[in-house]
């Protein structure tokens, strides 16, 4: 590798767009492409596809030949993506066998850990505030159609 | 009325039980009713309609939870993998039968995976074009649709809708290779009729009635077995020669397999007392249909209306090659 | 004078007591849910429609009604706040909301949405009041083709929406394009990019995408360093605009206005695509473009007014032809029919004082509104004072919920996150999400509208000129282009400089 004259974070991005396009591309041509007068449905993802791809490398490009010293990109929130992500998976896995009120306390409580400020007892303290409140209001007040306990709950 | 909920809620809260301990006492708690399409729409509102109904004969509330998507086979199947206690039933129309040929690798057999309450309404479909379009009557509608069948437009709401299956029974009783436009949901495909966009659409009554009696569409034919009572004039399709037109959006209501046949019993008998309440009729008879009949309103007539229209839908759907997936 | 005989049946409708009971019980539900993160005006009004089968159809439609625009507004109010838009109108707010309240200015910015949205309210109601018929009539000459054309014109508009670099501002919308592509083709019902998970059959959910680009992902951001700090900073400015911004909010309010009027008549999209319109048309004649993006006055003030105006003229389509343009006018369909009141072509003439009290009523809702709003802002204000560690499990679990109640989906949960982490890394990669919000709407009217075109026309490409409609909106998408590219194209290089600082 001869040039640092690289802008990092925009060969990424470009590079990021290329995935994507060969994502789509990839699947679009398994798709039917059709005519003109009937286009199938694979015609216009596999345009897009392609036009992604173009840009995507005349991104990668562009960065190769940019001015030096792209700056860092910074801290990463390990910790928020480590439990920021996982409460609402966490909530659509059991919302229907544990039940609304036992899923979004733990829910709270999983996005609550995503902070090195908050004290475990104080993330406890808050999940039961945030439960007891949207209970009130989603499930008595609205009459969502949520269980509050779920089946896995009950003997 | 919000509110009130609310305070006795604040009490019940604090008390959570959660007895699964069947009771002869059903039904002891809230029931929800799966409408699998959105809100709004119309099998939505005819859910709505009897849900209200049947909450006031049971004692206990049905509340509708609208689970959309893939033409009414996620609710379904959510209701099918759904505990037989008699809490979760499901509210679905004609596509019922038709998704059994449309979709082939369900996730659960229509046939084998409920256990039946009796059917609710049959919506007729009536035959409508754009305002300005040639023909006069049924008759010369049929013949100009051969003799333009390179040119003339079809209207449906998508693969599966109730317009999309009453479009190709048209084109194979007629055999006119139409060509036929998608769109997503009736409402757009309506705007485009209204607009002149394209010619010719099937529907249901509860979509077309009032535009019908506006003079914004033209009618040709309804696909029942007899004219309508509010459109007297408009002839059926077996009358314009083509009996094998006639098609309606049947609603049938279902519990999962397994349920306890009192459960089923008593579900059903709430649904024929609902059925019979006088303004449950009137707001289906402003949409064109009727409740279904109380001997109709029963597990049994909805199970041979199911198999029936299987059997029916299977040949005519692979005919046309079209699949939803 | 007919008009005005029947604007005063509307008013003597919609300011009986109980009517007006309605309203203002309708607008305050509204406000108060859509507030919530992640719940927007659909799902808020899927929740709140068995409270209304009780009532009169008159006032169960007045509440409704109350409900939308209430949830509207409170649906701008989170995406100012925590840059969270519940709808995807609301989503051009929060690009420069959301930089405004980082800057401590969040009471101005909700300020003049608040009262841009009345302006907006006040007239697009008059002009639903006197030209709804015509303006069908306009309407209905849309067909396929002018659809297709019209998304074209759209889509042109994101190279505005980029503060940055050009080329991956439209990256982004053809990434938004394509994701808008998941899920079942209408035409030939093959499912797209679904990976086999029959809940994506029905495409991707807006508001999980929204959710996850705009909101988690910045809730990410703000944890990267984890100094405590409350989403704005430690000094709050004036609440209140002060004549200065008065003066510069005038312009985008009267554009957005027009722009929103206009375009909310067209079925399918109308409100969304005026918001991204009128932000490009701001940016274009501002005299500081630099400032978009940035917490710029006018990128609030106009995409506010267009969207509030496109959410009174939207009521069109269903009021003149009894056809719902959006899911939540489908959602007011069911609820009338359960009345007993078939919408049709013949409402008005039928059920004058249904038809003009829910009009009348639309302006009284909206100066319930902007009073009740306008001293509450106080109120959000202070909630931003919540230490940020505090606030943001809160967030999580309302989205959750939110998102869930759309369509008791899951997978919209998994896709929330997985939005999420995307959103993240765009962030990290100096990408904006706006276009790739433009890209979603926009993607499967643009490609839905070309096959059909293509249909009707015979497979003849030349419908799109021969149309006239149509082709005129193609001559002012190309006047757009040159418009916004010449000066771009000079000014390309030194940004590129800028940007790489």
């Amino acid at each position: 590798m001869k040039s640092y004259n690289i802008d990092r974070t925009d060969a990424a991005a470009g590079g990021m767009f290329i995935l994507f396009g060969l994502f789509f591309g990839v699947q679009a041509l398994g798709l039917e492409l059709g005519t003109a007068f009937r286009m199938g449905p694979g015609f216009f993802p596999l345009v897009l596809a392609v036009v992604l791809i173009l840009f995507g490398a005349l991104i990668v490009f562009n960065a190769v030949k940019a001015a030096p010293g792209a700056e860092a990109p910074g801290a990463i929130a390990w910790r928020g993506l480590m439990f920021i992500l996982p409460a609402p998976i966490f909530f659509g896995l059991t919302v229907r066998g544990l039940g609304f009120i036992p899923s979004i306390f733990l829910t709270t409580l999983i996005a609550g850990l995503a902070s090195l400020k908050m004290r475990p007892l104080h993330a406890v303290g808050l999940a039961v505030a945030v439960t007891i409140f949207s209970t009130l209001v989603f499930s008595y007040a609205l009459g969502l159609p949520f269980r509050r306990i779920g089946p896995w709950l009950s003997f | 009325m919000a509110l009130t909920k609310t305070v006795a809620g604040i009490a019940a809260g604090t008390l959570l039980t959660a007895s699964t301990a069947f009771a002869q006492t059903y039904p002891e708690r809230q029931i929800t009713m799966v409408v699998p399409f959105s809100a709004g729409g119309p099998t939505d509102t005819v859910g709505r309609l009897i849900a209200e109904k049947m909450s006031a004969d049971l004692g206990q509330q049905i509340i509708v939870e609208n689970v959309g998507g893939a033409g009414g086979t996620l609710g379904a199947g959510n209701v099918a993998a759904a505990e037989a206690d008699g809490y979760t039933i499901l509210l679905h129309h004609i596509g019922m039968a038709t998704s059994a040929t449309l979709y082939r690798n369900l996730a659960y057999n229509p046939l084998e995976a409920f256990d039946y309450v009796g059917l609710v309404t049959e919506v007729p479909m009536t035959i409508v074009a754009r305002k300005d379009l040639e023909p006069a009557d049924f008759a010369s509608l049929v013949t100009y649709v051969k003799e333009n069948a390179d040119t003339i437009t079809m209207a449906n709401a998508g693969i599966g809708a109730a317009s999309h299956l009453c479009g190709m029974l048209f084109m194979q009783a007629l055999e006119a290779p139409i060509v036929t436009v998608p769109y997503k949901g009736t409402g757009p495909a309506m705007t485009e009729l209204l607009g002149g966009q394209i010619d010719i659409m099937c529907d249901q009554t509860t979509n077309t009635t009032e535009q019908i009696k506006g003079g914004t569409i033209k009618a040709y034919a309804v696909t029942s077995p007899a004219r309508l009572d509010i459109f007297p004039d408009l002839p059926t399709v077996s009358e314009g020669g083509f009996p094998g037109l006639e098609v309606s959006v049947w609603h049938g209501l279902y519990a999962p397999k397994g349920t306890p046949a009192e459960v089923t019993a008593r579900l059903s008998q709430s649904l024929q007392t609902a059925l019979a309440d006088p303004e449950i009729a009137a707001k289906l008879g402003e949409l064109g249909t009727a409740p279904s009949p109380a001997a109709d309103a029963t597990p049994d007539a909805l199970k041979a209306k199911l198999e029936a229209e299987i059997a029916r839908w299977k040949p005519i759907i692979e005919t046309a090659g079209v699949y939803a997936d | 004078m007919d008009l005005l005989s029947n604007l005063a049946l509307g008013f003597a409708t919609a300011a009986s007591p109980e009517n007006l009971l309605f309203c203002l019980i309708g607008v305050i539900l509204g406000t108060l849910i859509g507030v919530l993160p992640g719940i927007g005006a659909t799902a808020t009004i899927a929740m709140l429609l068995p409270i209304t089968f009780q009532l009169e159809p008159v006032s169960s439609l007045i509440m409704l009604a109350g409900i939308y625009y209430g949830a509207q507004y409170g649906g701008s109010t989170t995406a100012i706040l925590i840059n969270m838009p519940g709808e995807s109108s609301s989503a051009v707010t929060a690009i420069d909301g959301y930089q405004m309240a980082r800057k401590g200015r969040a009471g101005t910015a909700l300020a003049v949405a608040a009262l841009g949205s009345f302006f907006a309210g006040t007239v697009a109601t008059l002009l639903v009041a006197i030209f709804a018929p015509p303006l069908t009539a306009v309407a209905l000459q849309f067909g396929a083709a002018e659809y297709f054309s019209l998304m074209v014109l759209g889509l042109v508009s994101a190279i505005a929406l980029a503060h940055g670099s050009i080329l991956k501002a439209l990256a982004m919308v053809v990434l938004g394009l394509l994701l808008g592509m998941v899920g079942t083709d209408i035409y030939s019902g093959t499912p797209r990019f679904t990976m086999g998970i029959t809940e994506y059959a029905d495409g991707l959910n807006f508001v999980a995408l929204a959710v996850g680009v705009f909101g988690i992902a910045e809730i990410l951001r703000n944890l990267e360093g984890e100094q405590d700090r409350t989403v704005l900073g430690a000094k709050l400015a004036g609440l209140f605009p002060s004549r200065e911004e008065f003066r510069r909010m005038v312009g985008p309010v009267l554009r957005g206005t027009g722009i929103g009027s206009v375009l909310g008549i067209l079925p399918g999209g109308g409100a969304v695509l005026a918001a991204f319109a009128s932000y490009t048309v701001e940016k274009r004649v501002s005299k500081t473009p630099e400032e978009f993006g940035h917490g710029a006055i006018e990128g609030v003030a106009g995409p506010e007014s267009a969207n509030n105006a496109g959410a009174q003229t939207s009521f069109i389509p269903l009021l003149t032809l009894g056809i719902p343009a959006n899911p939540v006018m489908a959602l007011m369909v069911g609820a009338m029919i359960i009345q007993g009141i078939v919408p049709g072509p013949n409402v008005a003439t039928e059920q004058p004082a249904l038809f003009w009290g829910v009009i009348a009523s639309m302006w009284i809702g909206n100066l319930m509104l902007v009073v009740l709003n306008l001293p509450l802002i106080g109120l959000w204000v202070r909630l931003l004072k919540v230490p940020y560690h505090v606030l943001f499990p809160i967030i999580m679990a309302f989205c959750s919920i939110g998102v869930y109640s759309v369509n008791s989906n899951v997978y919209d949960l998994y896709a929330v996150a997985f939005f999420g982490l995307m959103g993240y890394v765009l962030i990290k990669l100096k990408c904006e999400p706006a276009p790739l919000l433009l890209g979603f709407v926009l993607g499967p009217m643009l490609e839905e509208n070309l096959r059909r075109a293509m249909i009707l026309g015979r497979g003849d490409p030349s419908v799109f000129v021969t149309r006239p409609i149509s082709a005129a909106l193609l001559v002012l998408t190309v006047l757009v282009l040159v418009v916004v590219l010449l000066p771009s194209i000079r000014k390309k290089r030194d940004e590129v400089f800028v940007e790489a600082d």
